[in-house]
């Protein structure tokens, strides 16, 4: 039984750091209609950059984090502004275009930082006793508490910020918003930038616990398009349920189907969805 | 002057085998390979704006069906590379028909997940598969001869071409590109729009599937390489680099970038980047790539 | 006598906002019928329901009786009804001819030679006057040209009833009496029943003989143009509006 629970916590602790890697696809096909096939390549880089930081620059653990996600989300704005914004209204290239940058990402992070898995150092040790029912890691703890963080603070920007109405203003209609005088131009850069950001800050909070290599780059990208597509393209809600639902079936499949076909049941779910409600948990129906 | 030119085109490429040496031979064998996939692969992106990121899954559904039949069923290639295409065909129809309906982003992230789960199963499925040591299957010919392939692929590939040419010309192709330039003018002109897309779809599908099965009989020895989305990517840089749209772009652009990555072999792992950096700046700056460039010049002089 | 096309009580939201609410029309065998109202008042909006692009969610549309409005665009089209576009949509990169060819396939009649398809559409081009263009690339045409193009494509899908969004948009003075000219020829020699939406309130006051009016998704007015233009919730619809 306190295995089981184990295992739900650990689905727990993914499911919250699926849910921002995801949240970053989902607020950039919201607003773009632009899927990013780099998105695991920055999840990777910002899992590196802070391994290198902390470990090569002896730059405080929690500081290289902050710098290698703010890194992220600077190349994420200028790959929006000389790659993505050129194919604005041709859904065909950007998916052509980011599918090349992902591919010329992946390599050059073998070349730069070797196909070896590295693993930042942890910011807490320890472990601690969950209700006498069993004992678990203070950092997967603290990544769980950093990650429902980095949710709130999202959730607070889409709602409550000029940012926010912004991004819902062009969601629900573009030319509206444009007659309105949203910037759409600063709001799609910023949006891909945070997009990014998101994915950098999943890999930098993992990557002390499960380590990251470029080779795993594919995984990440798949498993946040797969949330993406459960919780319902474009909603920001579905990326928190959708990601707690694949980390917490991934966890228990490894643990009592097959490790090996951990990310198979990603590929069953998102078959799953589009027979029986292609329009995701939390989707709007066309 | 066109017909002109095709028949020169022709008769350099059956004297070829005369004039190459064995390594080069296997090269131009490949360049065949390669120019039935980025051929195929240009036939949705290309023709119907569709990105599938599953071709070169395809191809080694193709593959791995006839070389399996061929090793564990003594089925002769012949009947299992057509067993190799029938089955892509059917996957291919089976996952348009989940997603086609959503929308292109939908299809290629299907694809892409598609294509990671091919190979997850091939390389632990290692009892059937060997997983990444490769299994070694059966050639076509009882007496292996590297002429005799280029022959057989050459001719593969020709009546490749013809049959894509007919079918882009007729009603389907017509129909093709209406989607393409405006799917809902197109549907409001009576175009099932969706049963478009998925015929597109399913039959490049099919054709991948065909290339992979004489590629895997080919080369003897297939392994999870050819179902990778490094493979992919090849592919897609073909069909890019030479010109997405038209006929001739992904067929210059796999034969060109086969031989320069003969060229560039001592570079090893720089390849891939350096092909991904060359496809990022096409995409980017020339859409319509080799010979989008090259028309724009000839009607410049 | 029963109406060709029906609309009864179409409605259809947008994210809560009511686009369409409660409409219901009759349009006559050979008849041809203004459909005028402000910006956003849901002009448009009426015309990708009756071709399902966006289809009512309540209310009933109906062609000769059958209800059509679980209909797919393409099986719409099939079914007798063809539409033009406020921003013209002809396929750009491709000639006036496939253009029309594609019509032709779109109506999948079997048994036509690829010969006799590509006769009717020849056919097509001349009637509404872009004869001597068939290989030219309808990126490169005038406006009133892909407006014509747009036209003969609707026509080869042999339409019933033919839905016009704006034609006379953009066009100068002489063009508009070209394009007038063309809408009859097309009422009188093709015996197509038109539904007309337009901006241009002369013109659509003389050619029509009667005109229905939205206002911000319901129709407020319909009747003979004289008696349509004296009503004041029309006038006070207009007069309102920002874009009076």
């Amino acid at each position: 039984m306190s295995e089981f629970l184990m295992f739900l916590t650990n689905g727990l602790v993914m499911g919250g750091i699926n849910a921002i890697s995801a949240l970053g696809v989902s607020l950039v096909v919201g607003i773009m209609r632009v899927i990013n096939f780099a998105h695991g390549e920055m999840y990777i880089f910002g899992g590196y950059l802070s391994y290198q930081l902390a470990v090569g620059a002896g730059i405080p653990p929690v500081l290289s984090m902050l710098c290698s996600v703010a890194a992220v989300f600077l190349g994420g704005l200028a790959i929006e502004k000389w790659l993505i914004r050129p194919t604005y209204g041709d859904e065909m290239y950007s998916l052509i275009i980011t599918f090349i940058l992902s591919i010329i990402l992946q390599n050059a992070a073998l070349l730069i930082f070797g196909p070896y898995p590295v693993k930042p150092p942890s910011l807490v040790f320890g472990a601690t006793n969950i209700f006498g029912l069993f004992h678990y890691g203070n950092q997967r703890l603290l990544s769980l508490a950093l990650a429902a963080g980095i949710i709130g603070a999202i959730m607070y920007l889409v709602r409550r910020t000029w940012f926010g109405k912004s991004v819902r203003a062009i969601s629900q209609d573009r030319e509206m918003a444009a007659m309105l005088g949203v910037d759409h131009l600063k709001v799609n850069m910023i949006s891909f930038g945070l997009g990014c950001a998101l994915a950098a800050s999943a890999g930098a909070i993992i990557a002390p616990i499960f380590p990251v290599t470029p080779s795993g780059s594919g995984a990440v990208s798949l498993t946040a398009f797969v949330v993406v597509v459960l919780g319902g393209m474009g909603s920001l809600k579905g990326c928190i349920a959708g990601g707690v639902i694949l980390g917490v079936l991934e966890n228990l499949g490894a643990a009592y189907i097959s490790t090996d076909y951990r990310h198979i049941f990603g590929f069953i779910i998102l078959i799953g969805v589009l027979v029986l409600r292609p329009w995701g948990l939390f989707g709007k129906r066309i | 002057m066109k017909r002109a030119g095709l028949a020169g085109v022709f008769l350099i490429a059956i004297l070829v085998p005369f004039f190459l040496n064995q390594y080069w031979l296997h090269v131009a064998i490949i360049s065949l390979f390669y120019v039935m996939m980025a051929s195929s692969w240009n036939l949705i992106a290309g023709y119907t704006g569709q990105v599938s990121f599953a071709h070169a899954a395809f191809a080694g559904v193709g593959a791995y069906t006839s070389g399996m039949l061929a090793l564990y069923g003594g089925v002769h290639p012949a009947l299992g590379i057509i067993a190799g295409t029938l089955l892509a065909g059917v996957l291919g129809l089976g996952l348009g028909g989940l997603c086609i309906r959503m929308g292109g982003i939908y299809l290629s992230l299907t694809t892409l997940g598609f294509s990671e789960i091919l190979r997850i199963i091939i390389t632990n499925e290692e009892q059937w598969t060997r997983g990444t040591m490769g299994l070694q299957i059966p050639g076509v010919f009882s007496v292996y001869s590297k002429t005799h392939y280029y022959f057989l692929f050459l001719a593969v590939t020709l009546a490749f071409l013809v049959l894509m040419r007919r079918l882009l010309n007729s009603d389907t192709g017509l129909a093709f590109r209406a989607v393409l330039n405006d799917e809902l003018a197109a549907s409001t002109s009576g175009i099932d729009t969706v049963r478009v897309r998925l015929m597109a779809f399913t039959s490049s599908s099919a054709m991948a599937g065909l290339a992979g099965g004489l590629y895997g009989h080919y080369l003897m020895l297939i392994t999870p390489d050819i179902p990778s989305l490094g493979q992919m990517f090849l592919v897609l840089a073909m069909a890019v680099i030479g010109g997405m749209g038209s006929f001739a772009g992904p067929i210059i652009g796999a034969i060109a970038l086969e031989f320069l990555s003969e060229y560039i072999r001592i570079y090893g792992e720089y390849h891939l980047l350096l092909f991904g950096l060359v496809a990022l700046v096409i995409a980017r700056f020339a859409p319509s790539g080799m010979v989008g460039l090259w028309e724009k010049i000839w009607r410049r002089r | 006598m029963k109406p060709v096309l029906e609309g009864r009580d179409v409605s259809r939201s947008f994210g809560g906002l009511m686009a369409l609410h409660r409409v219901s029309f009759q349009l006559f065998e050979g008849e041809i019928v203004g459909l005028i109202g402000p910006n956003g008042s849901g002009k448009t909006t009426l015309f990708n329901a009756i071709t399902g692009v966006f289809p009512p969610q309540e209310g009933e549309i109906l062609l000769d009786g059958k209800p059509i409005s679980r209909l797919k665009p393409f099986q719409i089209c099939r079914m007798g009804i063809g539409r033009t576009f406020q921003i013209v949509r002809p396929f750009l990169k491709m000639t006036c001819l496939e253009n029309v060819l594609v019509g032709i396939v779109g109506k999948d009649e079997k048994g036509t030679s690829r010969e006799e398809r590509v006769e009717q559409a020849l056919l097509e081009l001349e009637f509404v006057g872009l004869g001597g263009q068939s290989h030219r690339l309808a990126g490169s045409l005038t406006l009133l040209q892909k407006k014509m193009l747009e036209l003969a494509r609707a026509l080869a899908t042999r339409p019933r009833v033919l839905l016009l969004d704006e034609v006379l948009a953009g066009l100068n003075p002489s063009e508009i009496l070209q394009a007038l000219h063309m809408i009859e020829a097309i009422r009188v020699k093709r015996k197509v029943t038109i539904f007309w939406v337009e901006h241009v309130m002369g013109a659509i006051m003389t050619a029509c003989q009667r005109i229905i009016v939205l206002d911000q998704g319901r129709k407020i007015a319909e009747g003979p143009p004289d008696e349509v233009r004296s009503n004041p919730r029309v006038i006070e619809a207009y007069l309102g509006g920002a874009d009076a």
